[in-house]
């Protein structure tokens, strides 16, 4: 028997204004003991609301709406909330997304084990010594027991938390544990070691998992299982190595299709358009019939089931919800007929193309650019060295990638550009002037020339103001547009960066809008002065998978029209290999390996940047992890009857 | 306002022309319960200090009944000791009381945001001098300051002196608060954009930042126009300003020197009393309402 089987499991969002929105709808499937269970979708996907209602959390404005969930035989929904609360942590444990921050500041971390072990009944003796098994649990996630038991969370680094609420959840040696994004927010090298520790415990412990994230490259290569959500839906679940080598949803093929292997000699990323449908009505067809390039004419109208794949897909058990592979698909297509891989729109790699930036003059000169940041710590100063002694030159018309992790300093080369702070020591020329010197209206004027495109679009833009102010703003100051012109001019921007009808456009707040589209506003906005050089902090890393490629592109075709150049700040190689004519690599306020991006990924000599490279989750790699030594009975999911 | 940040799917706006539309505003604080409570109660106060003439039985100013009857059919709530009627006073001093509050409470919370907002949002020599300001007003004890300043004041006495008092006693508190939230909104990415927009400080503070604490704002303001209901009151209670205008506080002042106490005449200290308890209690009701509007947890659904 499987250990959580849910059945015709539905959640609604209800509020008094709007008609309820069916965020889970009619969701099977079950999980074998041992099982290491992936589900992914994008955000608004339903994958949260799922996780909640399976761990009987949900909270006002979500309802449950029917259906059930029995962890060993037992109807959560059945059991009263004393006997759930029984069950949670001795049996079914939690890791929350940034769960990190959810240690209590003001006590030890010893304590906070301990007061889990007193709040839920550990029996000294039976279940064995308290200490022993603290020691022993922070020792499976490679901590040093002896410092982390006596330091306070805010004396450990993010990953450290992260390990330390991982094994806080694994105190009790729950039987299944539930982890929602338990990487998100990261950085990058870090969440590699995090998930690669997570499967070797959970194959050395055998527990069962269910591994929510929207992040397709690690889910594939860390679980036994996936699990597509889509609207609300399970679209297809399969074995991680077939879905990765053969996906059959168009939508997973999509999804897939946003990651490529940055080494390779071409290398090309798709995306699909279009955002998903509002789950207040949900479509009379399949969902994402409007985003699907394989639609046949009954997907329009007719809500595919989640059935049996075709014995081709592979020897694993699948399910797929999609009419390609169903009795309406064939007849459409004619029996017998293997249905073309879907395709969707694509970027390659810009990399290799002949640049236009040959023998111009450099517009911006740093030679030997430091920064040093001075904090107070009690009676001692504190020195911290961001950038230290840093060189570099950007061409007009170029794209310049500036590549490494969390704290880096790429950051802060970004503020000193941008004149939101000013470097310590060394020479900065960006277009003939010092930005550092510069005062009022001079320091004005170069805010024309010099823009910069947001990390997190969902920050970028006030929520109080409606997308033709925000663009308005900069227009009216820089080019002195007023009236007529003004708005003639925002509709431009507006239609530039796809926003289009630009008039359904200008009027919406940032709330209304999804982030691609507001990251596109935050673009419109950057290019509204007509800018020299611009500056995109990470502007993709808080984007959905599927969208990411959707905004290089327009970076890219803003930057090439327009004869800008950009410094584009990340830690994603392959959006750097995408998008970049060069690749700087900086690794603690130094840059240690620098040239063409084809150069530099595909001959990494340094080990930091290979390292970056490895940190990258190919999904090809899922069939080269052999199944857990503990999940060997064959798992087979219930499929939702129509 | 609607920032869900559970995976739920975006809001559907409703289809009806702007301004037939109810704001979303009121509409939330209509929902809870006890803001409604305070509106109800607020307006009541407001119908009462307009319609005074109409309802108060006899002039307030006149002093030509017996002093000291009990309550009757005539004098509802008695006479005082000095002959006037307790309750078309107690009508016509919720004209004083709304209007020193609101006046009162709108410099108090004008100066706190200047001041408040440019201290947190410039940081550094100004945030220093302009906090170092603030904080010397704060520990400089209220009363006493406001006894001495009334005593000084030009123009002798009137209700516009006490307003100007409260006024400028009763700011402090609120400009650091608003110094504080300015403090965690200052360094927002759609700030940084406003400013790579070109805009200047001010527009920055108040058409950036501001509509983002509106909620503080409006919470602050309602808390100072309660302060300075209380204030004016106490003012008068202790015979500060003008004994002959008419407000709840002068009542309170007039029923003490009488040894209302004493003589039985309970009503014209219950009266003006529980007027003005209930009065700030209204307001306090109605600060929960907006304390949802800025946070949707606290919402009735």
């Amino acid at each position: 028997m499987a250990l959580v089987e849910v059945e015709h499991l539905s959640v609604d969002y209800r509020s008094r204004d709007l008609p309820p929105s069916h965020a889970v709808r009619d969701v099977s499937f079950s999980i074998a003991e041992g099982e290491f269970v992936g589900l992914l979708g994008e955000s608004g996907c339903g994958k949260s609301t799922l996780g909640n209602a399976l761990l009987h959390l949900l909270d006002r404005p979500a309802h449950h709406a029917g259906g059930s969930v029995r962890f060993d035989g037992q109807d959560l929904y059945a059991l009263s909330e004393r006997d759930v609360n029984r069950l949670r942590w001795r049996e079914i444990a939690t890791v929350f997304q940034s769960s990190m921050n959810a240690l209590n500041p003001v006590l030890r971390v010893a304590k906070q084990f301990h007061d889990a072990m007193d709040a839920h009944g550990w029996r000294e003796g039976v279940d064995g010594d308290r200490h022993a098994r603290i020691r022993e649990v922070l020792a499976d996630v490679e901590l040093d027991a002896d410092r982390v038991m006596r330091s306070y969370p805010h004396e450990l680094s993010g990953g450290m938390r992260q390990r330390v609420v991982l094994a806080l959840a694994l105190l009790l040696r729950p039987r299944f544990v539930l982890l929602d994004e338990p990487t998100t927010g990261l950085d990058v090298l870090v969440q590699r070691s995090i998930v690669e520790l997570l499967r070797r415990i959970q194959r050395e412990q055998g527990f069962t998992v269910l591994f929510i994230s929207h992040d397709l490259g690690t889910v594939l290569e860390i679980a036994d299982r996936v699990m597509v959500m889509y609207a609300g839906e399970v679209v297809e679940s399969r074995p991680s190595a077939e879905l990765a080598t053969n996906p059959l949803h168009p939508y997973s093929h999509g999804l897939l299709g946003s990651f490529d292997d940055p080494r390779a000699e071409h290398v090309s990323v798709a995306y699909i358009a279009g955002r998903p449908p509002a789950l207040t009505e949900p479509p009379p067809g399949c969902p994402f019939a409007p985003r699907c390039p394989s639609r046949l004419a009954a997907c329009d109208d007719v809500v595919p089931t989640l059935d049996d794949a075709p014995e081709a897909a592979g020897p694993g058990p699948s399910l797929v919800r999609c009419h390609l592979f169903t009795d309406v698909g064939a007849a459409e297509l004619g029996a017998g007929t293997v249905p073309e891989t879907p395709r969707f729109a694509e970027v390659t790699a810009w990399s290799g193309a002949a640049s236009s930036a040959e023998g111009r003059e450099p517009l911006v000169v740093v030679e030997d650019l430091v920064k040093t940041y001075e904090r107070r710590r009690g009676l001692r100063k504190e020195r911290v060295e961001a950038v230290r002694g840093v060189s570099f030159t950007l061409v007009p018309g170029q794209v310049r990638a500036l590549v490494g992790q969390s704290g880096s300093g790429k950051s802060t080369i970004a503020k000193i550009l941008t004149r939101t702070e000013r470097a310590t020591s060394g020479t900065l020329r960006v277009d003939g002037v010092d930005p550092g010197s510069l005062r009022r209206a001079a320091l004005r004027e170069y805010r024309s020339r010099v823009q910069m495109v947001f990390q997190d679009p969902f920050a970028a833009l006030n929520p109080t103001k409606t997308v033709g102010d925000s663009l308005g703003r900069p227009l009216r100051n820089y080019l002195g547009l007023t009236g007529d012109a003004l708005w003639q001019r925002v509709l431009e921007l507006l239609e530039s960066v796809g926003l289009s009808p630009a008039a359904t456009y200008v009027d919406k707040l940032p709330h209304q809008l999804s982030g691609g589209q507001r990251q596109r506003v935050v673009v419109a906005r950057a290019m509204a002065p007509r800018p020299r050089l611009l500056v995109a902090d990470e502007p993709i890393s808080m984007l959905d998978v599927s969208i990411r490629a959707e905004i290089l592109e327009l970076l890219a075709d803003t930057v090439r029209e327009q004869d800008v150049t950009m410094l584009y700040i990340t830690h994603d190689l392959l959006s750097a290999r995408l998008l970049a004519d060069d690749i700087m690599v900086m690794r603690s306020g130094e840059i240690v390996e620098q040239g063409p991006t084809a150069q530099v990924v595909r001959e990494a000599r340094h080990p930091y940047t290979r390292s970056l490279l490895d940190a990258i989750p190919r999904p090809a790699r899922a069939g080269a992890v052999p199944a857990g030594p503990t999940a060997t009975e064959s798992t087979t999911p219930t499929g939702a009857p129509a | 306002m609607s920032a869900v940040t559970l995976d739920g799917p975006p809001a559907v706006t409703a289809r009806r022309p702007r301004l037939l539309r109810t704001p979303r505003w009121f509409v939330i604080l209509w929902r809870n319960k006890k803001a409604r409570f305070g509106m109800v109660l607020l307006a009541l106060f407001l119908l009462m200090a307009a319609f005074a003439p109409w309802l108060a039985p006899y002039d307030p100013r006149d002093g030509g009944f017996a002093p000291g009857l009990p309550p009757s059919a005539e004098h509802w709530f008695g006479t005082t000791g000095r002959g006037f009627d307790v309750a078309s006073q107690a009508i016509w001093g919720a004209r004083t009381s709304l209007l020193v509050g609101l006046v009162a409470g709108t410099i108090s919370t004008l100066i706190a945001l200047a001041i408040g907002m440019t201290a947190g949002y410039l940081g550094g020599f100004a945030d220093e001098v302009l906090s170092f300001f603030t904080n010397l007003v704060l520990v400089v004890p209220t009363l006493p300051l406001m006894v001495t300043l009334a005593a000084y004041m030009p123009g002798g006495g009137g209700v516009w002196m006490v307003i100007v008092v409260i006024g400028i006693t009763g700011w402090a508190g609120g400009a650091r608060n608003k110094r504080a939230q300015i403090l965690t909104l200052r360094n927002r990415e759609y700030i940084q954009g406003a400013r790579q927009a070109g805009d200047g400080i001010f527009r920055i503070i108040f058409r950036e930042i501001a509509p983002n604490m509106t909620s503080l704002i409006v919470v602050g303001f309602i808390g100072a126009v309660g302060g300075a209901i209380g204030a004016e009151a106490g003012l008068a209670f202790i015979g500060i300003g003008d004994p002959e205008t008419i407000s709840w506080g002068t009542m309170l002042y007039w029923a003490s020197q009488d040894g209302a106490l004493l003589t039985g005449g309970f009503a014209r200290l219950v009266v003006p009393g529980l007027l003005l308890a209930l009065l700030t209690t209204a307001l306090t009701f109605i600060n929960f309402g907006v304390d949802a509007l800025s946070n949707p947890h606290l919402r009735e659904q």
